[in-house]
């Protein structure tokens, strides 16, 4: 008797799981139409249809108890439904290659879709969580080699292999540090003397110059480039090599009496796993 | 229950194979450039229509009769309280360039001139953020033609920009650029010909942050420094059209020491200047917003104390 209380109540909470996914799932479908959006990721299209229709499958033979000819047609047909779904979610990877990366916390997601015969690869911007926009083409055609690093908890790191085999980096950026009215330079806002350990980043009129590990680079205003209001990449040979982003506890001043307050991260452009360096401000080059 | 159950299932599942080849078959989504890019408009008669944005009702900034506004991404400027519109030649990003930390809903107070006699605008252009060209772009005929005059080809990231006309012929422009912190370089540009041709002149020995310039005649200009931390008023002026500076001494009382530290732009009263010097950004005497009112009877060499001006007294 308790057994079969159990049973239902299972079944009749996996028939409610089918039909919310179910809701979703239709629900997403007219909003991508009606909005030229679609999901964040290709893939969860098919896995959603799956999901569904296992618990459908589940919950009739435990509500219904079919009779064995009728659970094995049953079964069949879904079955047949989630091949089906297993065979274009398949195709479609062979189509697109998609990349999400989700912040530390919980609130971005980073989705990069790339076709994967012409190599070129496109940022969408996501909304609502499981749906997303386009939002730029990414400036070189991509090898396939990427690496995605958190700078900030609002902004990624997307560092990738070109097809000419250079190293590029595009960031996305997840908001501002000033009121959200107004665009900042981020070169301009990080005029002075940085420094960590082994790292020290001066900043001034003449360009960026990294010392890291003994070594020096310096970069001309010419080849930085900004990416939203958060990050800016430093180029040579129209690769890039480092990125410097601002951290989150970063405040952004029109004043200029008000003191630099907070931190940059330097992230070094490579395909290999590389950790942000934190740099603390030092004041004005002497 | 079983119907139910059944029906639910069969509505599920038909649902889901439609939306299967819904899926299957939908166009992939573009970048909203790329579409534009790809739609031949010879084909395609409402193209224009369709990539449009939407252009909204236009309306002066501030409700007076001579007015402009910066909607649909374009500077206008009426005459009329916004009856009628005339568009200046010149892109909205370029009244905005180098260092401007605002919404872009309204100019910059000093960058422009408009006035029933004359229309004027401050830009700068250039793709080398360190090296830019600053112009003017001007009307006299209220919008009906527009001339455009370059006023330096060469200036970093703007800061602070000011350009008046205090004739038909005399007109100042005032820039700074290049911030560094605290540090950045100010130059005053002249013109004698009604804007048409600028000269650059000499500048004062500092590189502290530019406050305000000002010419009050074809020969006297001021330049006051001191936006970060000033300690006593940085003014400085010149006699001979920008030629050489000196700074101004103030007589500034023992109990105003440290107080009235920014001077603003000097102004003719009868037979003297005037100055009000302000508490700078740190200001907290009285408030912060007590000023002190300077008056000079040597064109503005020397500053004798007169009086404290309460903000509402000002004129």
């Amino acid at each position: 008797m308790k057994n079969n209380k159990g049973r239902k109540v299972f079944g009749w909470s996996l028939l409610l799981i089918a039909l919310g996914f179910f809701c979703l799932q239709m629900g997403s479908l007219f909003v991508q139409a009606r909005f030229d959006a679609s999901y964040i990721d290709d893939r969860l299209f098919y896995i959603l249809n799956m999901i569904i229709v296992i618990c459908l499958v589940l919950s009739i033979w435990l509500l219904l108890k079919p009779a064995k000819k009728i659970t094995i047609s049953l079964t069949i047909i879904f079955a047949l439904f989630v091949i089906a779904n297993g065979v274009l979610l398949v195709n479609r990877m062979e189509d697109t290659k998609n990349i999400l990366s989700v912040s530390p916390n919980w609130q971005h997601v980073l989705s990069i879709k790339q076709d994967v015969q012409t190599k070129e690869a496109v940022y969408y911007r996501s909304y609502y969580g499981i749906l997303a926009r386009p939002k730029e083409r990414l400036p070189y055609e991509m090898d396939g080699e990427y690496q995605v690093e958190w700078l900030a908890k609002d902004v990624a790191a997307f560092t990738y292999k070109a097809t000419d085999q250079s190293i590029q980096q595009f960031i996305a950026t997840y908001g501002d540090r000033g009121s959200g009215t107004s665009y900042y330079y981020v070169g301009g806002q990080t005029h002075g003397v940085w420094q960590a350990k082994d790292t020290k980043v001066i900043n001034d009129q003449e360009g960026i110059s990294i010392t890291h590990n003994g070594e020096t680079e310096v970069f001309d205003w010419d080849h930085i480039e900004q990416f939203g209001t958060l990050a800016i990449v430093l180029k040579r040979n129209n690769e890039a090599t480092w990125t410097i982003a601002l951290k989150e506890n970063f405040e952004v001043h029109s004043d200029a009496s008000r003191e630099t307050v907070g931190n940059i991260a330097l992230y070094k452009a490579s395909l290999k796993e590389s950790e942000p360096i934190l740099l603390n401000y030092q004041g004005e080059k002497e | 229950m079983k119907t139910l159950i059944i029906g639910l299932a069969s509505i599920i599942l038909v649902g889901l194979i439609t939306g299967m080849f819904v899926y299957e078959n939908r166009d992939e989504v573009k970048l909203p450039q790329y579409q534009i890019d790809t739609e031949e408009p010879e084909n395609n008669p409402n193209a224009t229509t369709q990539t449009e944005p939407q252009q909204e009702d236009l309306w002066p900034v501030d409700g007076e009769e001579i007015s402009y506004s910066l909607q649909n991404e374009e500077l206008h400027i009426t005459y009329d309280k916004g009856k009628s519109w005339v568009t200046v030649p010149v892109e909205k990003d370029k009244l905005f360039a180098g260092e401007y930390n605002g919404n872009k809903q309204s100019l910059i107070d000093t960058s422009y001139i408009l006035t029933e006699k004359r229309a004027a605008f401050l830009y700068a252009e250039g793709a080398n953020w360190e090296s830019q060209t600053v112009g003017i772009v001007y009307s006299e005929d209220q919008g009906k033609t527009w001339e455009e005059t370059i006023v330096t080809d060469s200036f970093p990231a703007l800061r602070y920009r000011k350009v008046d006309f205090l004739n038909d012929q005399f007109a100042y422009v005032i820039l700074s650029g290049g911030r560094t912190m605290s540090q950045e370089g100010t130059q005053p540009y002249l013109s004698n010909d009604g804007g048409k041709t600028w000269t650059q002149t000499n500048t004062p020995e500092t590189t502290r942050l530019v406050s305000d310039g000002a010419f009050i005649n074809e020969k006297t200009g001021f330049l006051s420094y001191g936006t970060i931390n000033p300690e006593q008023p940085d003014l400085y002026i010149t006699e001979d059209a920008g030629e050489s500076w000196e700074m101004a001494s103030f007589q500034m009382p023992k109990k105003y020491e440290a107080v009235f530290v920014t001077a603003e732009m000097p102004v003719k009263e009868e037979d003297h200047l005037a100055v009000l010097v302000n508490q700078g950004p740190n200001g907290d005497y009285l408030g912060g917003k007590v000023k002190g009112k300077f008056i000079s009877k040597d064109n503005g060499k020397t500053w004798e104390f007169s009086e404290e001006v309460q903000p509402s007294e000002e004129q």
